[in-house]
């Protein structure tokens, strides 16, 4: 049976966070290097036809972060969105930047996440994003790297061999409107959530008491055969809690915007599939864990967004003669 | 020299009176509160467009202030506008356009001319060569002004935006720290292995345009704001690489069709944000665009509810509001149908197109001046 293998998120920064950032750094921050606690969001899946060719082209698996990332108690995500919680840490110096254990940095994350599924049982941590940046503020230069801590499961989920199929061969129509129309009416914009055999929104902590549940998950990745990265958390978190009710899945990887008017204009996009674990070893001792964003090359490295070509000449001039 | 003028720009727009009487028929400019009523429409029809606050310092007045400018995310661009170069050879793929129905009345010189229709980007454009620096138009020539202004005049047109020293501001990938770590992560079998993308090659001055079947899907952040002066939405544009690395101006002149790159479009501050700077389409023709394109759907609009009704073989219903569910497409006017020519005491009550309308026609129009970029995702209107 294949592996399963999920799409790593694809980090987007709007340039207002890195005015925000920019400003938080001279007037508040100044020398601080603490971590700073800030929310990222993301969408379903998106794909777009184009036109000339007719075919659909799948757009990136993305993670969003913003002006209003920093703004605490900012919990309304725009339309159809969910949040995800990360943390920011600025570094001084562009030799602090690179000479910063990662690993350290990272490991704590994860330890989080994991603490948060075992003790609290508590998914609104599953996905969770850390961004350690070097700002260069004369330059409007941004070195920036992130990673979404996701525990590697050994050995590795597995899929059955039917693959991803469309959750219409495994739903009904009315059971998939029925969905549809719950997850719009909820004001909690989970990210994770079941489905119970009876076709009703539950939170993941009603795993234990039902019987023929669907896990659940708003999935920011629009490939065909690739999840989103979020799940891979969802099922490390089963995994831990129930690890006798979880060694057969059935997943419904939630793709349909429940921020458009209404669902019934194309196909449904949402895939199903059925995944198995291997036996594993019983234990509570952490996975490890993999998600440093890869750089444009696909290395594991850094990136930089250059802002000055978009500042205005003027305003740069005036900076400069301060 | 673009930063006094940015300054006389906003001093203007400050000083201009709020435009208090609807007028969108005559000359297609509309008040802050035709433009609240038709980003409502947008926003209810195409949930994508969310209101915005923006920054509550910079809040205008004559606007609600959770209502102040319109924005859709990650709005995808799969082309680059300079690959639909065009040539003698496309003439034939010109086609006039009218909106609504062709026997509307007006004259031919008001069809809307759509070149380029089902065209193919064609391959030799793969490379474009070199941006053009964009004209500083006031560089050289400014009358006023002594010696200080000339000198600083000079220094701006160096470092003026898309000229040559943009290009050697683009991120250079030499300057990212080679911090590449090995042995941080161990190869995960069960990461999918993202789609290659096409090499990213960054520098400004060759930017390699898609070309067949690669695609460089970049998206857009896209703001309609109401432009106090000309009366008229303004819209914005951010841009993001496939990666999420924000465009280059010089990025964003390749989305924009080459009439309009560096003659209406410029690089703004964001006027609801202290900090931000996005690419603007300059709204001093929206007016007399929006006007003809207005024009012609209305009567387009008038001509087929007029036959509806005769059809229907009801009487003209005068002084009645047109109930909702009367008609399939219901374009309910309340002011005097102009320029349609004829019949105007009968037009008078009929229905014509609604200001709610006004931004759905306004992204038809903006999706000629940026082709690639998806903005109009009313085409099911």
């Amino acid at each position: 049976m294949p592996i399963v293998q999920f799409a790593p998120f694809a980090s987007l920064v709007q340039p207002s966070f890195w005015h925000e950032l920019t400003s938080l750094k001279v007037d508040v921050l100044r020398l601080s290097d603490d971590a700073i606690p800030v929310i990222a969001t993301y969408t379903t899946g998106r794909s777009v036809k184009d036109r000339e060719t007719g075919q659909e082209i799948v757009l990136g698996c993305n993670v969003t972060v913003g002006a209003e990332s920093f703004r605490k108690g900012h919990q309304r995500p725009s339309a159809g969105a969910v949040v995800a919680q990360g943390t920011v840490k600025n570094f001084n110096t562009i030799e602090e930047f690179k000479s910063a254990d990662k690993s350290s940095l990272f490991n704590h994350e994860a330890d989080i996440i994991w603490e948060s599924i075992l003790r609290n049982q508590d998914t609104s941590l599953l996905t969770r994003f850390l961004l350690i940046s070097y700002a260069d503020l004369k330059k409007y230069k941004y070195y920036y790297w992130f990673a979404f801590p996701a525990f590697a499961a050994k050995p590795a989920w597995e899929i059955d061999d039917r693959g991803w199929v469309s959750a219409e061969e495994a739903f009904s129509q009315d059971a998939l409107n029925g969905i549809y129309t719950q997850l719009r009416q909820s004001q909690k914009h989970a990210s994770f959530f079941l489905i119970s055999d009876k076709n009703q929104v539950l939170g993941v902590d009603k795993f234990e008491s039902e019987t023929q549940a669907t896990i659940a998950f708003i999935d920011p990745s629009a490939a065909t055969n690739n999840p989103g990265w979020p799940l891979r958390n969802l099922l490390a978190y089963l995994r831990a809690l129930y690890p006798q009710k979880t060694s057969s899945l059935r997943v419904i990887c939630w793709r349909d915007n429940v921020s458009e008017n209404s669902p019934s204009t194309g196909a449904w996009k949402s895939r199903f599939g059925v995944l198995s674990a291997g036996a594993s070893v019983e234990s509570t001792s952490r996975l490890t864990a993999v998600g440093w964003e890869k750089n444009m090359q696909g290395k594991l490295a850094p990136r930089v967004a250059d802002l000055a070509p978009m500042m205005d000449p003027a305003s740069r001039l005036a900076d400069q003669a301060v | 020299m673009h930063a006094i003028q940015q300054q006389y720009w906003a001093v203007r727009e400050y000083l201009s009176p709020v435009l208090k009487e609807s007028k969108f028929k005559e000359h297609g400019r509309i008040t802050p509160e035709e433009f609240v009523a038709a980003g409502d429409f947008l926003v209810y029809k195409f949930p994508v467009w969310t209101w915005e606050k923006g920054d509550p310092t910079k809040a205008r007045d004559y606007l609600p202030a959770d209502k102040q400018y319109l924005l859709t995310r990650g709005v995808p661009c799969l082309r680059r506008a300079t690959s639909l170069a065009y040539t003698d050879a496309d003439e034939d793929a010109e086609r006039l356009l009218s909106f609504g129905d062709s026997s509307a009345t007006g004259s031919e010189a008001d069809e809307w001319v759509e070149t380029h229709a089902g065209r193919k980007p064609s391959h030799d454009a793969a490379n474009p060569g070199t941006i053009d620096d964009i004209p500083d138009l006031d560089g050289d020539d400014h009358p006023a002004g002594g010696a200080g202004v000339g000198g600083v005049t000079a220094g701006m047109g160096n470092i003026s935006l898309g000229g040559g020293a943009a290009v050697a501001e683009t991120p250079d990938l030499d300057d990212i720290p080679d911090m590449e770590e090995e042995g941080l992560e161990e190869g995960d079998e069960a990461t999918a292995v993202a789609p290659k993308a096409a090499p990213a090659v960054i520098d400004a001055s060759n930017i390699e345009v898609a070309g067949g079947n690669l695609l460089q899907v970049r998206t857009y952040d896209v703001m309609i704001t109401y432009d106090k002066y000309y009366q008229t939405p303004r819209i914005w544009l951010i841009g993001y690489d496939e990666n999420g690395t924000p465009l280059t101006p010089p990025q964003i002149f390749q989305d924009i069709s080459a009439d309009h790159a560096f003659k209406t479009v410029t690089i703004e501050p964001f006027p609801h944000s202290a900090s931000l700077q996005a690419a603007s389409v300059h709204p001093c023709k929206h007016a007399s665009v929006m006007k003809k394109v207005i024009e012609r759907m209305n009567s387009g609009m008038i001509e087929e509810q007029l036959a509806q009704q005769r059809k229907s073989g009801s009487p003209v219903l005068k002084d009645t509001k047109p109930s909702s569910s009367s008609t399939v497409k219901k374009w309910p006017f309340s002011r005097k149908a102009s320029g349609s020519g004829k019949g105007e005491a009968d037009e008078e009550e009929i229905e014509g197109m609604r200001v709610d309308f006004y931004l759905v026609v306004f992204l038809k129009f903006i999706a000629s001046i940026v082709p690639t970029i998806e903005v109009d995702s009313t085409t099911s209107f």
